[in-house]
């Protein structure tokens, strides 16, 4: 009897893990890789963020970086650092002096015979065209930069890429994600667009519903009014037909930049019955349009890429930002089971709370350094690699290793460059928030939560980067004929 | 009340409050302008930093009504101040000096809020009692937006009064009409176009306070919403409180119909009626030729 006792309870051991992996989504994740995901299709990486290399980080702080000079490598740091999108410039500049004091303390990189520092320089482009052209101009001609690297909008990106592509200096993307960018009639050698794109945020948003959740079946489709808008629409209704012919789109609208009033357009949608709202809003339109659909009694989940700033989910509170569901370029499901990320996380937190006493970086928007701030800093990060194994600022040594290149990065997150048009390949973290209570499933480090006054990342699944590859224009030559792998 | 009427009817009222807005913003430029004749280009300055004075007071005070209560003054002071010491000794100088004066003062007020409350976004909760929705014949309304109908009308009630029924409205608007006049008769005029400009800014900042709970508190927040304020007087007639008011209204209705019916056009409409109007009267809805 003991014995079949022994047995059954092993047997129910066995059973309960089991049972965990099956229903916990994240869980799954880590059993294997992924059919389609870069972690099968990408078994071993060029480079990876080792964090056991990192520098001494103690004293970094973002309002006070210490800027080298004399013969280093000058990087522009092209965004708006005045007017409206000031913010993104501060989201940018944190992960840019945070690289740099990184690498710098490490000794810098061993470039063209010798180690040389890096040198980070605001370009403030203000969010206009014409700033956008003189900075760049000055940048390349007065100031010798080796890379020109954007931005927030791609009015601006494009500019940067056609001013790297004059005079023959690198050029790189992580900020913007329109797709015509690196078409055929604006690819430039030159630059490289290692941010994602609207196709893939559409197409991966499409997967999730159709092929993962299966639940809601009708969209509303609201986004801004410019082509980043409408790229990420049409992306998500390729992907709907593609993986969820049975989903319907009720009703899909496009409003201006930076709107005073989304009531006219939440009485519309709530009349649709819409069980999803479907966005790419930015801020503070994302702000606003939360906040006030919450205001209006429309409780609809947003189905979104950057309703994520966490002081106006703050706003809105836990009740009004329970459901959302985010699609993540740098999140990956079980990132804070993987101990080399737990320290590097842990190293951000902590200065944060400890030493980044001035505003911006004080507030909770720069708390963990997760979402579009892990992006871009790891960007930086891959970008530096690429320069390190050139051996050279050398453009064309530089391109030659960054074409086909693979890279980890500190959560694992492993993305491609694709040689033919210079676009990143990636998975896709899509999560849904939950009450504090609920996000241990996520955030499985204490407090096991990210924010108390707010519903952040929960249970969390991956899109495989199969699903969502980088759209690819077959005019351009040197992609005819190839595949999404750009094989 | 089916759910189509009750969509038309929600849209009628999100017209209305969004109309109740941009008459508060509007109203206080068209004040300035049409009693001392500047075109006051701070005066969306001006109602952003009142979003922060009212961010701050909540803060220090979490009391909503006092921030109501004090962040327009806050704003109007500093509004006195601008044309007391800087304006006033402009005017002589013509138009084109005031002008510049109000673009660099906007830009100061710009540079100023980035340094003393940075560049995040700030939130401002509304006050629990207007949260929450109201049921108008089976329609469910955001009581926030019904007080800003009411609040728009308590002030629109009080201009008129001010204006057109006290002894201060008539020497404002004699003054208008005939400065040296008045002057003449003993009158300091200057310090009465200060008040003007005071309550022009006030009017501004009641807005700024307004508008808080639903928009981001941010350093945009005056290119947000400054510019279809200054449709409004262009299309209302510079100096008209009536055509303040009716273009603010037209313009609520014609943005939220706009998106009911014609969604893709909804972002030129007021800018498409703006430009009819002004084809067939240059000088405004109710603007005086001059």
């Amino acid at each position: 009897m003991k014995c079949i006792g022994k047995s059954v309870l092993i047997f129910l051991c066995i059973f309960s893990l089991f049972s965990l992996t099956i229903y916990s989504p994240s869980t799954a994740m880590a059993a294997k890789a992924i059919p389609g995901s870069m972690a099968e299709k990408v078994p071993k990486v060029n480079a990876a963020f080792d964090v056991n290399k990192m520098g001494n980080m103690s004293d970094f702080d973002p309002s006070n970086p210490i800027i080298p000079t004399g013969d280093t490598i000058k990087i522009a740091v092209v965004w708006p650092f005045s007017g409206p999108g000031a913010l993104n410039g501060e989201i940018a500049w944190i992960g840019f002096a945070w690289v740099a004091h990184d690498i710098n303390k490490r000794g810098g990189i061993w470039v063209d015979g010798k180690k040389k520092l890096i040198e980070m320089i605001k370009a403030d482009s203000m969010s206009k065209p014409d700033q956008a052209k003189k900075i760049c101009e000055r940048m390349v001609l007065q100031e010798k930069v080796n890379i020109l690297v954007g931005t927030s909008g791609s009015n601006i990106q494009k500019i940067i890429n056609e001013t790297g592509a004059t005079h023959k200096v690198l050029t790189v993307n992580i900020g913007s994600l329109a797709d015509e960018l690196n078409d055929a009639t604006n690819f430039s050698r030159y630059n490289f667009m290692s941010s994602d794109s609207t196709e893939q945020i559409g197409r991966a948003m499409a997967y999730f519903y159709g092929q993962i959740r299966k639940k809601e079946k009708k969209f509303y489709i609201l986004c801004q009014d410019y082509s980043f808008g409408h790229g990420l629409a049409e992306g998500f209704k390729t992907g709907l037909k593609e993986y969820y012919p049975e989903a319907q789109i009720v009703g899909e609208d496009y409003h201006k930049l930076f709107l005073t009033d989304f009531a006219p357009y939440l009485t519309k949608i709530k009349a649709s019955g819409a069980e999803v709202i479907y966005t790419g809003d930015w801020t503070p339109d994302a702000g606003n349009l939360l906040k006030q659909s919450r205001q209006t009694g429309i409780m609809t989940p947003f189905a979104n890429i950057f309703m994520d700033e966490p002081i106006m989910l703050h706003e809105v509170g836990v009740e009004g930002t329970k459901g959302l569901m985010h699609i993540d370029h740098y999140n990956m499901p079980n990132m804070f089971k993987n101990p080399g990320y737990v320290k590097y996380y842990s190293i951000w937190h902590k200065l944060w709370e400890t030493k980044w006493k001035t505003a911006p970086f004080n507030s909770t928007l720069f708390a963990h350094g997760t979402g579009t701030i892990g992006s871009w800093t790891q960007q930086i990060y891959w970008m530096l690699s690429v320069v390190e194994r050139a051996k050279s600022t050398d453009p064309e040594k530089v391109i030659k290793v960054w074409e086909g290149d693979t890279y980890k990065f500190v959560n694992g997150r492993i993305i491609k460059m694709r040689a033919c048009d210079h676009k990143a390949i990636q998975d896709f973290e899509i999560a849904e928030y939950v009450t504090p209570e609920q996000q241990k499933v996520y955030f499985s480090i204490p407090p096991y939560h990210w924010f108390t006054g707010a519903s952040g990342p929960g249970p969390a699944w991956l899109v495989p980067a199969a699903k969502a590859l980088p759209w690819i224009d077959q005019k351009l030559e040197r992609c005819a004929d190839k595949n999404g792998w750009g094989e | 009340m089916d759910a189509t009427t009750s969509m038309y009817v929600a849209q009628g009222i999100h017209g209305l409050a969004y109309g109740m807005v941009l008459f508060l913003i509007a109203s206080g430029l068209n004040v300035i302008f049409g009693m001392m004749g500047i075109l006051n280009l701070a005066h969306g300055a001006f109602f952003m930093l009142s979003a922060y004075f009212c961010y701050s007071v909540l803060n220090l005070t979490g009391n909503f009504w006092l921030a109501l209560l004090l962040a327009p003054l806050f704003t109007a002071f500093f509004g006195i101040i601008l044309e007391r010491f800087f304006l006033r000794k402009m005017h002589a100088m013509g138009h084109m000096g005031e002008l510049i004066m109000t673009l660099g003062v906007s830009l100061v007020i710009l540079a100023a809020v980035k340094i003393f409350w940075g560049t995040e976004n700030l939130p401002v909760k509304m006050p629990p009692i207007l949260e929450g929705m109201v049921s108008l014949g089976g329609l469910e309304y955001p009581v926030y937006r019904l007080f800003i109908i009411g609040l728009a009308g308590v002030v629109l009630a009080i201009m008129t009064l001010l204006l057109y029924k006290t002894r201060l409205g008539k020497i404002v608007r004699a003054a208008v009409s005939d400065r040296e006049m008045v002057n003449a008769l003993g009158i300091n005029i200057p310090v009465v176009f200060m008040v003007v400009f005071g309550v022009g800014t006030w009017m501004a900042g009641v807005a700024g306070v307004v508008i808080a709970p639903i928009l981001t508190v941010f350093p945009g927040l005056a290119d947000q919403v400054g510019m279809d304020a200054f449709l409004v007087v262009i299309t209302g007639g510079f100096g008209s409180l009536l055509g303040a008011v009716i273009v603010s209204i037209i313009f609520g209705l014609l943005s939220s119909y706009g998106v009911q019916f014609l969604s893709q056009l909804a972002p030129v409409v007021m800018v498409g009626f703006m430009a009819l109007v002004l084809a067939i009267r240059p000088s405004g809805l109710f603007g005086v030729k001059e």
